[in-house]
């Protein structure tokens, strides 16, 4: 199995800046778009070294998605930048008639997902999985890591159709061994029960580090749990949901995004759809608009995407008396990343 | 008024004595409200401090309305409101901390503005809106909104200038901070938006362009807006980083830094302005 680091993680900065910059040496059809978020969506990068395929379209997404759209139907291929809320909300029918439609190679980069960002209702993406896994022939990921991160440019590049991609901002936190792969067919059974699990864990994005958290928490009090990372939540992996959920007695999802149309969304229809019965937790916002803080921590918290939200629900799934255990907060350097 | 209220809400009442010192007092309250942060929208009052102390002198309370397009400026009007004694001083402490009503980039949820934006380009839309709703309903209101030269990138914007235009709303008045100033830096590295006042008069409007720090002529030009019939932008010619002159030249405009020794030294210039030492 792949191999993973134990928390607080070390945390990098622009893996996948550095990445896009070293595909698009490789590939002079790559051009690289921006909506005014140059640096905080890693492209300062790109602007250095290969300014003639730079386009700051300025802070105008309907009109950035139009161009993008062109591009491609001229064989070039546009990595689209902006945060995943304006990426998603602001341009939506643009997206949907000037490129998903006709099914253009257009790779739209969505940074700073769900209630990683304390800016408030207006900046955080909880809903984009949701949007643009309901465009036909969209593909969408939500990685969890730097390694991860650092494939996303190679791994997405000769999709055949549009692909959108949620990035973390900021320090990017190395959970992964090197050898790690990123695939697009396949989500990643990262533990397994020895003879059967009472619960599957399937998680995605920034909410993996939190669900390998609560498995080992978990399994300290007698629960055997697998775990999945699922970077890709369209096309699903329907076939690896299924086989863990079919050994377990409940399933939880966790994902930082409404929980309404999301990854949790995407395995109830896997689960209801081959008949597997399953009780099932998602843990995500609960259907509910967030609020500015000062910290994303906070945030997380608040509306339980943490540790303790998910052992909770899969405690409580399970039927077990008493509370949960306590999840222990593993401290964290200024150049490291723990969960909440 | 509490976290709660709004400046068009019925009973709601201040007076501005002295405009300038309000807009020291302004940028005075937005150094502390941004000081326990370490970092954050002071560029924004800055820029807008004469034009935000300017829209209280003119703006009738209790009966105009004001729209904050871009809900980042929240931070100037909450100075104000706290400065003129309708807003709390409990809720500017809480100004972006966790768990806090008062957010830092303003919302729909905000207080004191009547209609907040987070998103940007949404606001004059509203505000077109508004001042649609007051004429269906013979209101004597006016609406002021405030929008800022990064939005005119946004093409929403100008769908709401067209549209104001031919309803011929002259009731509305938009006060625009041209401080050229957006994420990436200055406007006019990104996009070229110039020249604004000629493209909003092509669009149907009455434009004039101005210092936006000179907050006499701020004030007159609003009260001389909304009489004419045309919807009245005025352009407000600023910078960033206007009025405090400890701050180093090259602090980003959008997210300025403030660690404690610099928040200190821009405390003590602003206080001793306000008591008349220096200007």
């Amino acid at each position: 199995m792949t191999e993973l680091k134990e928390p607080p993680y070390r945390t990098v900065l622009k893996p996948y800046g550095q990445a896009l910059v070293e595909l698009a040496g490789r590939r002079e059809a790559v051009v690289c778009l921006t909506g005014d978020l140059t640096r905080q969506c890693e492209i300062d990068l790109f602007a250095g070294a290969f300014p003639e395929r730079f386009i700051h379209v300025g802070m105008a997404e309907a009109n950035m998605m139009g161009i993008a759209g062109a591009l491609a139907r001229d064989g070039f291929i546009p990595f689209v930048h902006t945060f995943g809320v304006f990426a998603t909300r602001r341009p939506l029918d643009q997206i949907i008639n000037a490129i998903a439609f006709p099914g253009l190679k257009v790779r739209i980069m969505g940074f700073m997902p769900g209630v990683s960002s304390p800016g408030g209702p207006s900046h955080q993406a909880i809903d984009d999985v949701a949007l643009m896994r309901a465009l036909p022939g969209m593909t969408v990921l939500d990685v969890a890591d730097a390694v991860e991160a650092r494939q996303v440019p190679a791994a997405i590049v000769d999709v055949d159709g549009p692909v959108y991609v949620r990035l973390k901002r900021g320090e990017i936190p190395v959970m992964f061994g090197d050898d790690h792969r990123l695939r697009l067919d396949r989500a990643d059974v990262l533990a397994r029960g020895d003879d059967g699990d009472d619960v599957a864990l399937l998680a995605s994005g920034m909410m993996l580090a939190p669900a390998l958290a609560a498995a080992t928490l978990l399994r300290s009090h007698g629960v055997s749990v697998s775990v999945v990372n699922v970077p890709v939540i369209k096309p699903l992996d329907a076939a690896t949901v299924l086989d863990v959920a079919r050994a377990a007695r409940v399933v939880v999802t966790a994902e930082n995004h409404t929980i309404v149309g999301g990854l949790g969304s995407a395995v109830a229809e896997a689960l209801a759809e081959a008949g597997l019965g399953r009780p099932l937790r998602r843990i995500g916002l609960p259907d509910t608009f967030a609020e500015g803080a000062l910290t994303a921590a906070y945030l997380f918290g608040k509306y339980g995407l943490s540790t303790q939200a998910i052992a909770d629900a899969a405690w409580t799934a399970l039927g077990r008396r008493g509370g949960a255990p306590a999840a222990g907060i593993v401290p964290a350097e200024a150049d490291e990343y723990s969960p909440v | 008024m509490s976290a709660t209220g709004h400046v068009c809400d019925p009973g709601t009442y201040w007076t501005v004595p002295d405009p300038a010192r309000l807009a020291t007092a302004i940028r005075l309250r937005a150094v502390r409200m941004v000081a326990p942060l370490g970092f954050g929208y002071l560029g924004q009052a800055l820029s807008s401090a004469e034009q935000v102390a300017a829209l209280f002198t003119v703006l009738r309370p209790g009966r105009d309305r004001l729209v904050c397009s871009p809900g980042h400026y929240v931070i100037a009007i909450f100075a104000a409101a706290a400065e003129l004694g309708i807003l709390d001083e409990e809720a500017v402490r809480g100004y972006g901390q966790d768990g806090s009503p008062v957010e830092a980039i303003g919302t729909e949820r905000s207080p004191v503005a009547d209609y907040v934006c987070g998103s940007l380009g949404q606001g004059l839309s509203a505000a077109a809106g508004f001042a649609l709703s007051d004429r269906l309903r013979k209101h004597d209101r006016r609406t002021f909104a405030m929008v800022s030269d990064g939005e005119l990138e946004e093409g929403q914007v100008w769908e709401a200038a067209m549209l104001a235009a031919h309803h011929r709303l002259s009731r509305l008045t938009v006060l625009l901070d041209a401080n050229n100033s957006q994420v990436d830096g200055p406007v006019d590295t990104i996009t070229t938006i110039e020249p604004i006042a000629a493209k909003w008069a092509a669009f149907g409007w009455d434009a004039v362009d101005l210092d936006g720090h000179d907050v006499d002529a701020v004030i007159r030009a609003l009260t001389g807006a909304g009489d004419g019939d045309k919807p009245s932008v005025l352009i407000n010619r600023t910078s960033t980083t206007h009025g405090l002159h400890c701050l180093p030249p090259d602090a980003n405009g959008h997210f300025i830094k403030l660690p404690p020794e610099l928040a200190a030294r821009a405390e003590a210039e602003l206080l001793a302005r306000l008591a008349g030492r220096d200007d």
